[in-house]
């Protein structure tokens, strides 16, 4: 499987390969930030929850708001440190973190619970609240696609072994897979990350063994929303603009990441996410209208091997 | 014979009827274009949201891509009188045919992937696939116009320009025609959906979505059932694509595939009920009246609220309210505005 | 039995109706459970004895009627809530999370360390050496008796006083039933069990009382060694002979 994306490697020549490959693993990493948050919460409550593209808006939007406070009071994005500029940045996407954890806390309480059980009402009120959701971000910051604030240090180029490689996707996939060590260590060994493992196999066992999952539903649900956010930021940072709709535009690219590595496996949101793009990438490079094709043949191929996805629950 | 009779003194039935005369003569009741416009916007969405409740509240399944065969049905009619130029009555049908078709093969196509997947994947799947077409159409410029879409006419005493003279002080112009020839269809269309419904092929559906497990074990073959309703709908939903196109004179992704119209439909069938094809035409008018209304209203709001920007964007964002009650009514009606009244009154005759 | 003081019991279902949806499964069901016993649930299949015991760990809970745990009414409490409360419940499909190991699955299980834990877990593995060896498998991996082994150790890792065990001898062949009533024996004096059993020569080998299920209600009750012996209900309510 993996000879696969290796095969590109044929069409280009290796210098852009490795740009493509960069980006790729980049936009690979948001898409896993979006879309573990989905799966994880789909896997262990049950729960579809179709605002979650809102979230990472959210987390877009509160990340401008914190990045341009802060740079405000200390300037530190445009100062010539790459400290100060990563301070900033990480900052901002920690400030956008939290607000939209408690904001997915307030949504899990008021409008997830009383549809628990139920696949299609748990569409339809998210659907509802997305719908809310967009709408406060048009009514707090307006309407209008508004320029992302870049630290200078992150835009620009470095010529590593004569291949020219945006500083940008680097810090993305490092951040992206920092993240994705810590999410993997907290489940792995914390008692936690068991229980919640053990959740998105049998919530009902867990209950029975002592534990109040509604809890921990409450928990994952913050702790998605908070990924979300952290990917929003990052990919407006990426593309360098907000708008109010960007949350739908997403949650496509999320579900069926999602769906291709199998929900409510972390395993299977990654590797689902690298796999979509890099593909998206690479075709985007050969045969640009093609590239949203190929996600979508990805997702068809995969579906009628394993109609399950990749990973089962619970990895 | 008595069922007939029963049906006739029904009162719900002269209710029906009322409604019927009240699309009839609302070109003679309502001079405004407007409101002609908002009121047969409501009819072919209500056929629309009729079809997906055929097949999410009578059959259980729960796609987020029915808005594909709209747009298949529009963007035919489109093709053949824009693109193509083939202005004619012959080429019209001809065009409403092939996207039934298409529709009606697609459907079962999609259907057939179905089989292999939970519930809540295909929905995101049926999401994507719309999506995909939607940005497919975006890209194909030559065969679709892009996103700009095609602009077109309609052949003969349908034209916009077509004028007869008057009759009753109103003008007989293709507006009017075409109009009628629309509600018709959408009639046509009503029946024929409530026929489905009522057939025996109807109840078995209905079982299924009641309980699964059951069927199967009575011996239906549930999933070709599934098919067959699904493929109904995506039909009926290809017409309405087809009138809608005919109406606007226009198609382009955003107008007949974007996901945005898929949420309507949502909308109009949450709020009206699902399993009672009529709540499509509640569902339909609620969301028509309150898309066309509610921005006059907050124009007139802001008027009377001057100086601050955040008060005034906060009252012009008519969605966020539509969201916010819209939710109310996810929680307080479950079952739609007509499904719930339907519950009332059947509880209040068994009583 | 000729003692002056008679024990409180330990658990006191008293009258309980439960129904799935619309469907009246538990029509009045009513037992005592007295410490220090194996109490054995038998009857048809479905007579609603696995309904009984969802009903007292609170994953189906009555229409009307009282459980009282310690005299204290628990048929209102969520099922964390009565687990927590000293109640551990083995389900018919045992209930293990094959991804996790056989350690987590007791990290999860355990709901607090105290004093003795360690003790306990001794004797747990003393039991049930398998689960040593295989410690740090995935549960998946197990073989079927192993998985009922684990199903039933998990809850003895905390204080519980009372064990719900639903048809454990179910798909295991005779000689893993054999290992299994060595087990559950030695169990006894740690906790009291209420065992379901489909399964006549494991329920008779193992249980001192028995309560018979029919039709959603409780109909018989009395000492096993009886029962043992009783052609006729045991071809009533349970199908069999001899």
């Amino acid at each position: 499987m993996i000879a696969i994306f290796l095969l590109p490697i044929l069409l280009i020549s290796p210098k852009t390969y490795i740009t493509l490959t960069i980006s790729g693993l980049a936009m690979g990493m948001l898409l896993f930030l979006v879309s573990s948050g989905f799966s994880l919460i789909f896997g262990l409550m049950s729960v579809l929850n179709l605002a979650h593209g809102a979230l990472f808006a959210w987390g877009a939007y509160l990340g401008f708001t914190a990045f341009s406070s802060i740079d405000k009071w200390t300037g530190w994005g445009g100062s010539s440190s790459i400290f100060t500029n990563m301070l900033i940045f990480l900052l901002s996407l920690v400030a956008a973190g939290i607000g939209v954890a408690i904001l997915g806390v307030v949504t899990e309480r008021l409008v997830i619970r009383p549809v628990y059980g139920s696949h299609l009402f748990q569409i339809f009120i998210t659907v509802g609240a997305m719908i809310v959701m967009e709408e406060l971000i048009r009514i707090i910051w307006g309407p209008n696609d508004e320029p992302m604030p870049v630290p200078i240090n992150f835009i620009g180029s470095l010529d590593l072994f004569d291949v020219v490689v945006s500083k940008y996707p680097l810090i993305a996939i490092v951040i992206g897979l920092i993240l994705y060590f810590i999410v993997f260590t907290i489940l792995r060994t914390t008692r936690l990350g068991m229980i919640v493992r053990a959740g998105v196999e049998n919530p009902e066992m867990v209950q029975v063994m002592g534990h109040n999952v509604y809890r921990y539903f409450t928990g994952v649900f913050a702790a998605g929303s908070a990924l979300a956010a952290i990917g929003g930021g990052m990919w407006a940072t990426f593309v360098k603009s907000i708008n109010p709709a960007m949350g739908g535009e997403v949650i496509v690219f999320a579900l069926i990441v999602a769906i291709i590595g199998g929900l409510g496996s972390m395993t299977g949101s990654v590797v689902g996410a690298l796999m979509v793009g890099l593909s998206y990438n690479y075709v985007a490079y050969l045969i640009p209208k093609a590239a949203l094709g190929i996600t979508m043949l990805l997702l068809v191929v995969i579906l009628l091997i394993r109609p399950t996805g990749l990973f089962p629950e619970g990895t | 014979m008595r069922e007939k009779e029963d049906r006739f003194k029904n009162p719900y039935f002269s209710l029906k009827i009322l409604l019927l005369a009240f699309f009839l003569l609302t070109p003679f009741l309502f001079r405004s274009f407007e409101i002609l416009d908002v009121v047969l916007k409501i009819i072919i969405f209500s056929a629309l949201v009729a079809s997906y409740d055929v097949i999410l509240g009578y059959t259980g399944i729960i796609s987020l891509g029915h808005v594909l065969y709209f747009g298949i049905g529009s963007y035919f009619v489109g093709i053949f009188m824009g693109k193509l130029g083939w202005i004619s009555y012959g080429h019209l049908a001809l065009a409403f045919l092939i996207s039934i078709v298409i529709s009606g093969v697609l459907s079962v196509l999609i259907g057939l992937f179905s089989l292999r997947i939970r519930t809540i994947f295909f929905a995101m799947v049926t999401l994507a696939f719309m999506e995909f077409t939607f940005i497919l159409s975006s890209q194909l410029r030559s065969i679709t116009g892009g996103e700009d879409g095609i602009s077109f006419k309609l052949p003969g005493i349908l034209a916009i320009d077509f004028s007869y003279g008057k009759f009753l002080g109103v003008e007989f112009t293709g507006r009017l025609i075409s109009y009628y020839l629309i509600l018709l269809l959408s009639l046509l269309l009503f029946i024929l959906m409530l026929r489905f419904v009522h057939s025996p092929v109807g109840r078995v559906l209905i079982s299924i979505r009641d309980n699964e497990q059951r069927s199967i074990a009575l011996g239906y073959r549930t999933y070709l059932f599934q098919v067959i309703a699904s493929s109904f709908a995506s039909c009926v939903a290809a017409v309405t694509g087809g009138c809608f196109a005919m109406w606007v004179c226009y198609v382009s992704p955003d107008s007949s595939l974007s996901v945005p119209i898929m949420l309507d439909v949502l909308l109009m069938v949450i709020v009206g009920g699902m399993g009672t094809i009529y709540g499509g035409i509640f569902g339909a008018a609620f969301l028509m009246i309150t898309r066309a209304f509610l921005p006059k209203l907050q124009v007139l709001i802001a008027s009377l609220l001057p100086g601050v920007p955040f008060a005034i964007r906060l009252s012009e964002r008519w969605l966020f309210y539509f969201g916010l009650l819209f939710i109310l009514i996810v929680y307080f009606f479950p079952k739609g505005v007509i499904g719930t009244a339907q519950e009332i009154i059947s509880r209040k005759k068994a009583a | 039995m000729e003692e002056a003081l008679v024990p409180d019991p330990l658990l006191q279902v008293e009258g309980i109706h439960t129904h799935i949806g619309k469907h009246h499964i538990l029509q009045g069901v009513s037992f005592e459970v007295f410490p220090g016993e194996v109490t054995v649930l038998l009857g048809r299949n479905g007579a609603g004895k696995t309904t009984t015991l969802r009903s007292i760990m609170g994953l189906l809970p009555p229409s009307r009627g009282r459980i009282l745990f310690k005299n204290r009414a628990i048929q209102n409490m969520k099922p964390f809530e009565i687990a927590r409360l000293g109640i551990g419940f083995v389900p018919e499909d045992r209930g293990l999370f094959n991804f996790l190991t056989v350690e987590e699955n007791f990290r999860v299980a355990m709901l607090q360390k105290n004093g003795d834990t360690e003790e306990r877990m001794e004797f747990i593995l003393d039991v049930f050496p398998d689960l040593k060896k295989f410690w740090k498998s995935k549960a998946g991996i197990l073989s079927g008796g192993q998985k009922q082994m684990l199903a039933i150790a998990r809850p003895l890792v905390n204080r519980n006083e009372l064990l719900l065990i639903d048809e454990p001898s179910k798909g295991l062949a005779p000689i893993i039933i054999e290992h299994l009533i060595e087990a559950i024996h030695r169990l006894k004096e740690h906790a009291m069990i209420i065992l379901v059993e489909q399964n006549f020569y494991m329920a008779s080998k193992l249980g001192n009382d028995f309560h018979l299920f029919d039709d959603g209600r409780t109909v018989h009750k009395g000492q096993m060694e009886k029962l043992v012996r009783n052609e006729e209900l045991k071809k009533k309510y349970l199908g069999i002979s001899g």
